[in-house]
């Protein structure tokens, strides 16, 4: 171990003066530890050093084919190694001069050791979580009702929400407001999602009861549904049903159902456009509006990310495209879409490229990276930046 | 000596950084640990300076942008270890392995970075004419 006259002659060497210096001189040498691969650096957002600080815990997930994720609480990263061309060492027992008393007279040795060192170390990426695979595994066996008389039910892949969490790179929260957005919900304690005809049988039901009581769309009660529908259907469906497609409230000690009036009109066109390739237009609007309850109004808009109508096609047309059928990957997405069609207005693609949008990033900072611009008859039209099979 | 960060200690201690330029060149084959590295200083004005070898490196205090983790890596154990331990710990979960039985990796944060000590300027040689004798 290094002298405080040992180092006194270094200083003299150096041409450093002590007088200059403060009294406390670190002598670095390396640990022990130094040469293990057992440890590594990891960068930090606010979130997380909050959330390390107060001692709670996160998860690394991710399988050979998938990279590696961290989870938090309510949040998924992606994990990339960052080289540095810099050598960065981590000292324990090193103090700053903000931290130094300099309560000592005179100059004296503080023997540090360096814990460990490296120069690569994990950056963090706050990333969209990948929920596709969610609907994907509850799809294997979606709930088509309950099991008729003398038919076995399917037990086989059914999942809870252990399951879950371990099969999906997400959060839990991710997770729980995904199985919203697709209506799933919870049988005998394993999360399901509705086979679609079953789902629409329910909402049928549902709206064709609302419309033979002349009740108001808005003010739909619980009770009396389910005690009119319970012949037909279990009574949790019947208010899993209204919970996905209207708002619950109360009013003098009643529970009632406002339903939502684009989310109706979306199921029922849905409903409609699942049976053929293309529709016309015009005859697909007249259908879709003599469909929805009394007193609801359809708009083309609702059906953003779910339909795209050709207005180029003589007569129009219109057809299903749902974006949760579309890749997850960025480029395949935009690939795909312009194998469907080759140029794009931004009103029609939006909602197509929405969810892939990342933190802080906009549709339009993603066209510009992933497709090309150009006009065509005075209106801005982006197609693919390489050929494209048609 | 470690710091406790919180009352409760579930914080993990605080690390200093140092960040140099280069690589640190051994003479000895037999590996860094024990050996000396050198002499880390402060002016009077606070700028840390370092003396490695023969060369004398000039740096500055910086608060990190994004802090970091240090994390220790653990082979798997028993869910009861873990508990023992006051740092975060990060749990590495394989996923649809056809492994048989459980096994996890997992990282304890064993202390955070928030501030480092950069020497970025090239290291001025440490010129001498005769030899000090010590």
């Amino acid at each position: 171990m290094r002298t405080l006259e040992e180092v006194r002659a270094t200083l003299e060497i150096a041409k450093l003066k002590e007088e200059d210096l403060q009294k406390t001189i670190h002598c670095l040498s390396f640990g022990d530890n130094v040469s293990s691969a057992d440890y590594c650096l990891m960068e930090l957002d606010d979130t997380l050093c909050k959330h390390i600080e107060a001692g709670q815990s996160l998860v690394i997930r991710g399988d050979k084919d998938e990279r590696a994720v961290l989870c938090s609480g309510d949040n998924t990263y992606d994990l990339k190694i960052a080289d540095t061309s810099n050598l960065l060492l981590f000292v324990p027992g090193c103090r700053t001069p903000d931290q130094l008393t300099n309560s000592q007279d005179s100059s004296h040795v503080a023997h540090t050791q360096i814990w460990g060192f490296c120069n690569s170390y994990w950056e963090l990426r706050k990333h969209r979580p990948k929920l596709k695979k969610l609907k994907k595994i509850l799809m294997e066996n979606p709930y088509e009702g309950p099991a008729i008389r003398g038919q076995e039910e399917n037990t086989e892949n059914r999942y809870t929400m252990e399951d879950l969490l371990e099969r999906i790179q997400a959060s839990e929260e991710e997770i729980k407001t995904h199985l919203e957005t697709i209506h799933a919900c919870q049988i005998d304690g394993y999360w399901r999602v509705l086979d679609f005809d079953y789902e629409m049988k329910l909402l049928g039901h549902v709206t064709q009861l609302v419309d033979s009581e002349s009740w108001s769309f808005n003010k739909v009660p619980l009770q009396n549904s389910l005690e009119e529908l319970a012949p037909l259907e279990p009574k949790e469906m019947i208010e899993h049903c209204l919970n996905c497609y209207g708002k619950r409230y109360n009013e003098n000690d009643k529970v009632f159902y406002a339903l939502h009036e684009d989310k109706v009109c979306r199921g029922v066109a849905l409903m409609l456009l699942q049976n053929a390739v293309k529709f016309n237009l015009r005859e697909f609007q007249e259908v879709w509006q003599q469909s929805v309850p009394e007193g609801m109004s359809t708009r083309l808009d609702q059906l953003k990310s779910v339909a795209l109508v050709d207005r180029t096609s003589r007569p129009e047309t219109i057809c299903l495209l749902r974006v949760e059928d579309l890749p997850e990957d960025t480029l395949e997405r935009f690939n795909h879409l312009f194998t469907l069609r080759e140029k794009w207005t931004e009103d029609d693609i939006t909602p197509y490229i929405q969810d892939l949008c990342g933190e802080k990033q906009t549709t339009g900072a993603l066209l510009t990276k992933y497709a090309r611009s150009s006009m065509q008859n005075g209106i801005k039209v982006f197609n693919s930046r390489r050929p494209v099979a048609t | 000596m470690e710091k406790r960060g919180s009352v409760d200690g579930s914080s993990p201690p605080e690390w200093l950084l140092v960040e140099l330029q280069g690589e640190v060149i051994t003479r000895h084959n037999s590996g860094l640990a024990g050996n000396v590295m050198g002499d880390l200083l402060y002016t009077k004005e606070g700028v840390p300076v370092l003396i490695v070898g023969h060369h004398i490196l000039y740096g500055k205090q910086v608060k990190l942008e994004k802090p970091f983790a240090v994390l220790t890596k653990h082979s798997s154990h028993s869910q009861d270890s873990l508990g023992s331990h006051d740092n975060s710990v990060i749990t590495q979960v394989p996923m649809e392995t056809n492994q048989q039985g459980p096994t996890s990796t997992s990282y304890s944060v064993s202390a955070l970075i928030k501030r480092k000590l950069i020497f970025k300027t090239r290291p001025k040689p440490i010129i001498t004419n005769v030899p000090k004798k010590v």
